[in-house]
């Protein structure tokens, strides 16, 4: 299955090339979770982020159990500050 | 060692300017620039007294680092009290002024009494004067600054001006540098109306001396190469953070009925760098402030065809365009996705000098007013005031910088207005300030930080995003925005900026930084207690001004109607558990006032 992924602000350095402004596509297996879908994404073990699936975040400790599906609204955001 | 050591007086009354020694147990005691600036205020007016009276001074200062070659070394700030608020007002600004003042040989200027005619001030180096304004009131900043650039034949002459909006006495005027650089909060620029002084203009070449030269250049090229890596700052700016808050559910929206918008995506980055139907691109480039390695500034242009500016060839240049907060308060708050008329209400705000948190946040809430029918097309002169209307939002943008019609409501800040309309529930506003661009439903931290923020509702008084990002869970907020408060005092009195704090700064950075610039030990434990020691002098002022814990909360709005969306949807601020703690760590009372152990504690008894 392809699911679609958004980055924003920072983030969106490690988009693919190819991708759109913000967003790219994933080829996952059906079922995968999703820590399998951000080991896909070339973004450094490093770097912080939040993930969002259908407007809930997801706490760390839940990627690995967490089965992801084609329909799923997949956001990550940076943890930046300031306006 | 960094600081000039001495400071201008400017007497209005008297017509008089003077240079003063600076007080460097004060400067040693306080760093400078929002610290210093503010135990100066404390010490020489009453706190009690009128914002827009005679009695109150404007405070126009600089930090030790401002001017160096040290990143984003360029700030300054203007401390007063503010006509918004009622309590201290410290709004702080980059751009390339605050450098060229303290280039000039200047701590700070003192600026008191009144004038009874429009003057301004003209510096250059040691040579102060204050001159007649005939030929600049009633004029823009823009027009203000290109009449005197003209006349001086200098080019690198810095202005600070008002503009109309200062000269009316909007509650929120603001102060404006290098034509779209702002002090922009709590009204500081109604406060140099009041007092009918139109611009500062300097000009400085005397430089800047340092405690430690090699040990100031080693840190600085080592925090510098920290920041190499991180260009989304100067490619996206600030507006970054509009995905985040749109997607998390915190991006205020429709006057805080909900904290999500459906038109982010018509206001965020990829819209500033898209070409629109016509093939206009809205970023020109990104801009920098004095000695900025970051350069978050937007430098935008709008289509020349848009409605707002069809006929108006002025707007068709480049200038400031739309940061995080102005997307906020003249996108979102207002239920605006037209990035166009957004970016046409804040040149607005650069030219007639307001401050577009408190202009969005108070049309916003003139719209929610307009919506439940408590004001009608008969009070707004004909304008629909409608949530979404681009029209209406350029239209009253323009009247209330003339302070013209139903724009000198606008002009009073949403909790005068409101309360006006018989609705002071709808005021999104803490002591009487707009919010910025955060809801405290979803970001908790947020919320206590707003309350508590010493010149009303700010993001910029503590830091508790990355927590807020983390959990909604209010356990150990209370530390969070204590501590952090603390940091960003010290911070906006040294000449820096906060932004290198999200750019790979620690405290660390920002306190050797000072140690090798200053003289003396900067342990920890001194830049800790003089942040504190700061935050505790702005309580000292607003409690003497007469605020309290009455004043340390939010809109009933905030802490009564849950959230509809996002990562906090039905969630409430829970204000009331974080307040007794927050108190508490301050080493305050139940009620909000700093004990006597707290006081001697910092040396301010």
């Amino acid at each position: 299955m392809e699911v679609s992924v958004k980055l924003f602000g920072g983030l969106r350095a490690y988009l693919p090339p190819g991708s759109s402004f913000n967003g790219c596509r994933v080829s996952l297996e059906e079922n995968a979770s999703l820590s399998s879908l951000l080991q896909q994404l070339p973004i450094p073990s490093e770097k912080a982020y939040i993930v969002i699936i259908n407007d809930e975040k997801v706490d760390a400790e839940n990627y690995e159990g967490l089965q992801i599906s084609a329909s799923d609204d997949v956001v990550l955001l940076p943890p930046i500050k300031g306006g | 060692m960094s600081w000039q050591g001495q400071i201008l007086r400017v007497n209005l009354s008297k017509g008089s300017c003077a240079i003063e020694p600076l007080n460097m147990e004060w400067a040693e005691t306080y760093l400078g620039q929002r610290g210093l600036g503010s135990k100066y205020l404390l010490e020489e007016m009453d706190p009690a007294a009128d914002a827009l009276s005679e009695a109150n001074k404007v405070i126009v200062a600089t930090g030790p680092l401002t001017g160096t070659m040290a990143s984003t070394g360029g700030r300054y700030s203007v401390i007063t009290k503010g006509p918004l608020t009622g309590a201290i007002a410290c709004s702080n600004s980059g751009g390339k002024f605050g450098a060229e003042l303290k280039l000039a040989g200047y701590d700070m200027l003192i600026i008191e009494g009144k004038s009874d005619k429009p003057v301004y001030l003209h510096i250059e180096d040691d040579k102060a004067e204050i001159c007649d304004a005939s030929e600049v009131w009633g004029k823009t900043v823009w027009e203000t600054e290109d009449i005197l650039t003209k006349k001086y034949r200098d080019p690198l002459m810095r202005f600070a001006s008002i503009g109309q909006a200062g000269e009316n006495l909007c509650r929120y005027a603001c102060v404006v540098n290098d034509k779209h650089r702002a002090a922009g909060r709590s009204g500081v620029g109604a406060v140099m109306g009041s007092k009918l002084i139109k611009t500062i203009a300097v000009r400085g070449t005397v430089g800047v001396r340092n405690a430690n030269p090699k040990a100031f250049f080693d840190k600085v090229n080592e925090v510098n190469a920290r920041m190499n890596d991180r260009d989304e700052m100067s490619r996206d700016g600030t507006l970054a953070m509009i995905d985040v808050t749109n997607r998390f559910g915190s991006l205020p929206t429709n006057n805080n009925r909900s904290v999500s918008f459906a038109g982010a995506e018509k206001l965020n980055p990829e819209a500033m760098h898209t070409p629109n139907a016509n093939g206009h691109t809205n970023l020109v480039t990104n801009g920098a402030c004095f000695g900025c390695t970051i350069g978050c500034g937007r430098i935008c242009k709008i289509d020349p065809t848009h409605f707002s500016i069809k006929d108006k060839p002025q707007y068709h240049g480049a200038s400031g365009g739309l940061e995080y907060e102005t997307a906020y308060a003249l996108g979102s708050a207002c239920g605006v996705d037209d990035i166009d008329a957004a970016t046409y209400a804040g040149f607005l705000c650069n030219e007639y000098g307001m401050d577009p948190i408190s202009l969005g946040g108070t049309i916003a809430a003139a719209m929610e007013l307009f919506d439940i029918g408590a004001i009608d097309e008969k009070t707004t002169g004909g304008i629909k005031l409608e949530f979404g209307s681009a029209e209406a939002l350029c239209a009253i943008a323009e009247l209330t910088g003339k302070g013209e019609g139903f724009g000198a409501d606008i002009a009073m800040g949403s909790k005068r207005l409101c309360e006006k309309y018989g609705h002071p529930d709808l005021s999104m506003t803490v002591k009487g300030q707009e919010f910025a661009a955060y809801d405290g439903r979803s970001m908790q931290g947020m919320g206590l930080a707003y309350a508590t923020s010493n010149r009303g509702a700010c993001h910029l008084r503590a830091d508790p995003y990355g927590h807020d990002f983390e959990t909604t869970e209010v356990a150990g907020k209370a530390k969070i925005v204590r501590d952090s408060q603390q940091d960003v005092a010290f911070i906006d009195s040294s000449g820096l900026c906060l932004f290198p704090g999200g750019c790979g700064w620690g405290m660390d950075d920002y306190r050797e930084l000072v140690a090798s610039a200053c003289n003396g030990e900067w342990t920890e434990e001194r830049m800790q207690q003089t942040g504190e020691r700061i935050w505790n002098l702005e309580r000292l002022f607003n409690i003497r001004a007469g605020l309290g814990k009455k004043d340390d909360t939010l809109p009933k709005r905030i802490l009564e109607e849950p959230a509809d969306v996002g990562v906090g949807k039905g969630l409430v601020c829970k204000l009331d558990e974080m307040l007794p703690e927050y108190y508490q760590l301050c080493g305050w009372s139940d009620e909000g006032v700093p004990t006597k152990d707290t006081l001697t504690r910092l040396g301010l008894n």
